[in-house]
């Protein structure tokens, strides 16, 4: 790439994750690296209705030059997906913007091969796989991903990774920075052989920019453009049973019919059919598993929704 | 008691009036506490919500509620609720509208607004005797912008705002006093881990005119630090552990309703929540456990007479 192509180009990483996942602390990680290498640097989460279990985004811009760039990331050089079960997720806008130039990294057991196949992904598909501790090594998620993404990008030290680390995660104290320090550089190092994958994009001037694709709307009056709408419980068509990543199951020969669960139940999720027996919406039940813990009986467990046969719907 | 139609979880209603759905987070104290007064509540209410976790319940177009619902700034929705009912009187006066078609006006604030910016506009309510009733869902700090300290986080927690070694100096406002010194027709503590004793709150705060304030204490995953599936818990431990007395305040005395026999030690209660964990780890700061267990015990002996 010519030198002045360099100093134009802008590295574009957007961040796909569940809440509670740390994916904001993984933008500040990536972006703290970037901007100790010398870049200009922006990092933010998306700002919203942020909650655990849905999905969240994260973005980090970085370039030699200033960043002129606003707002969320439509065209990304590096997507990193921390949390597998939200490729399949319309709603967490996994492959949105993806070109065949953008390198799509997923932190999941399954080959990059049947990424690309479900989810028709372009070519530049890496995996990093799960270590064998998963339970305790989730909690590590978003250096992890971080660390990898370093790599990938191909213009972060090993250095300026491990100061990153540091600073960023200072105030969680020297034993969680540690612990934190080794994912994040595990992470760093098992991606060596796709180092300097990710290519950055071209930076955009006023020149350059490419206006959104604007949607005429005719002038209407307001009652029209803007209708007050009068349905109840309209909330029912959010599907926040996207959210979970763990169901809880059933096990009416256990259940003693005492309706505990359906009183206790914040989502209001779990109904009682006419005999009683509770039934759970996995359309709306969020997996607090609150059921799971309070049934007196012990009728109710969890399983992974990956190893549901509907997990997906 | 005898005259309350609660007297099993049975009672309770198995139909629920409040829709699924919400942005509220998995595990949500505040939600299963409102999932239970609207059942009682139904469905002839007006809402009038001050900002916070709760405006996300309804944002255009979805809604969860059965009727209509109001969004004001953080210190107004008493005020607002005057408005509505108001409004509601006059349409009743003019009999534009029959009493069949009356509201009940619920003004539904976080602890930010009901124990801080809110608190002069819900006195001046209580004060003209306005006709509301008032529930102020309690997760001890502004849950809904990263936990930050508020009026209500009690001493100790670490927040987004004290994330010392101590924790939030303060101590946690007596909201309930200080609701109860305006002597209105009705206050309440409430959680949502007694649904039973809410129900029977509810009953009784509808059944009435005037000022009616309910705290419902809010056990919160996402501020608190603590898996979602424990909000159960840790809201029968703060009853149990005498940390959240449930009581009311009725025909101008304070009674409690379910008193803890044997008070569990508060520890049992902090140990479970991760914004206590600097209480004990790495080393045990006995003296705020200590101090937190007098507080607790002296409440107590005050009552014991």
């Amino acid at each position: 790439m010519p030198k002045q192509d360099i100093i134009n180009s802008m590295y574009r990483v957007r961040f796909h994750g569940r809440g509670g996942q740390g994916m904001k602390t993984a933008s500040r990680v990536l972006g703290k690296a970037f901007f100790l290498e010398g870049f200009e640097v922006q990092d933010a989460p998306r700002y919203g209705a942020e909650r655990r279990g849905a999905p969240i985004f994260a973005y980090v811009r970085a370039s030699r030059k200033a960043i002129n760039e606003r707002g969320i990331i439509r065209r990304p050089d590096l997507v990193v997906v921390a949390d597998d079960s939200l490729v399949d997720i319309p709603a967490a806008g996994v492959s949105q913007g993806v070109s065949t130039a953008t390198v799509v990294l997923i932190y999941s057991n399954h080959e990059p091969g049947t990424w690309k196949q479900r989810c028709s992904l372009p070519e530049n598909v890496v995996t990093l796989p799960f270590p064998e501790d998963t339970q305790h090594e989730h909690r590590f998620i978003s250096t992890i991903c971080a660390g990898a993404a370093a790599r990938l990008s191909g213009a972060i030290s090993r250095d300026c990774l491990k100061e990153a680390v540091q600073e960023e995660l200072a105030d969680l104290g020297e034993e969680m920075v540690q612990a934190n320090l080794s994912r994040a550089l595990h992470a760093y190092d098992l991606m060596a052989p796709y180092s300097n994958l990710v290519v950055a994009g071209a930076g955009e001037t006023g020149e350059t920019f490419s206006k959104p694709d604007w949607i005429e709307l005719p002038f209407e009056p307001a009652r029209v453009s803007a209708p007050s709408i009068h349905a109840v419980l309209t909330s029912e068509k959010v599907a926040t049973g996207l959210w979970r990543t763990m169901r809880p199951v059933i096990d009416d020969s256990l259940c003693q019919r005492c309706g505990l669960c359906n009183s206790l139940c914040p989502e209001g999720a779990i109904s009682l059919d006419t005999a009683g027996f509770p039934q759970i919406d996995y359309v709306h039940c969020k997996g607090c598993m609150i059921c799971v813990a309070e049934c007196p009986t012990h009728a109710i467990h969890t399983l992974p929704e990956h190893e549901t046969e509907k997990g997906l719907e | 008691m005898s005259e309350t139609r609660f007297q099993s979880l049975k009672d309770l209603p198995a139909a629920h009036l409040l829709g699924t759905g919400t942005a509220m987070c998995a595990g949500c104290g505040a939600l299963e506490a409102l999932h239970g007064i609207y059942d009682i509540l139904g469905e002839k209410t007006v809402f009038i919500n001050a900002a916070g976790c709760m405006t996300l319940l309804s944002v255009y177009p979805y809604t969860p509620f059965r009727g209509s619902w109001l969004y004001t700034a953080m210190a107004s929705a008493p005020a607002g609720a005057q408005g509505v009912r108001d409004a509601l009187d006059i349409l009743l006066e003019k009999k534009r509208i029959g009493p069949e078609d009356d509201l009940q006006t619920v003004v539904l604030t976080g602890d930010g607004s009901a124990y801080g910016m809110g608190l002069s506009a819900t006195s001046a309510a209580i004060e003209r005797g306005l006709d509301f009733l008032y529930i102020c869902y309690d997760n001890e700090g502004y849950g809904n912008t990263g936990h930050q300290s508020s009026g209500a986080t009690p001493h100790g927690a670490r927040t987004a705002t004290c994330k010392g070694g101590h924790g939030f100096g303060g101590y946690k406002k007596d909201l309930f006093a200080i609701w109860a010194a305006h002597r209105p027709a009705y206050v309440a503590t409430v959680v949502g881990a007694e649904p039973l004793d809410l129900a029977r709150k509810v009953e009784k705060a509808k059944a009435m005119q005037g000022p009616r304030l309910l705290i419902a204490l809010a056990p919160c995953p996402t501020g608190w630090d603590y898996d979602p599936r424990e909000t159960v818990k840790i809201g029968k431990l703060a009853v149990k552990s005498g940390v959240w007395p449930l009581k009311e305040y009725i025909g101008g005395k304070t009674v409690h309703t379910k008193l803890p026999r044997k008070r569990l030690p508060v520890e049992e209660y902090l140990k479970t929540q991760g914004r206590f964990t600097h209480l004990f780890e790495p080393q045990r700061d006995e003296q705020t456990i200590q101090e937190i267990q007098a507080r607790v015990d002296a409440y107590w002996h005050e009552f014991d007479g």
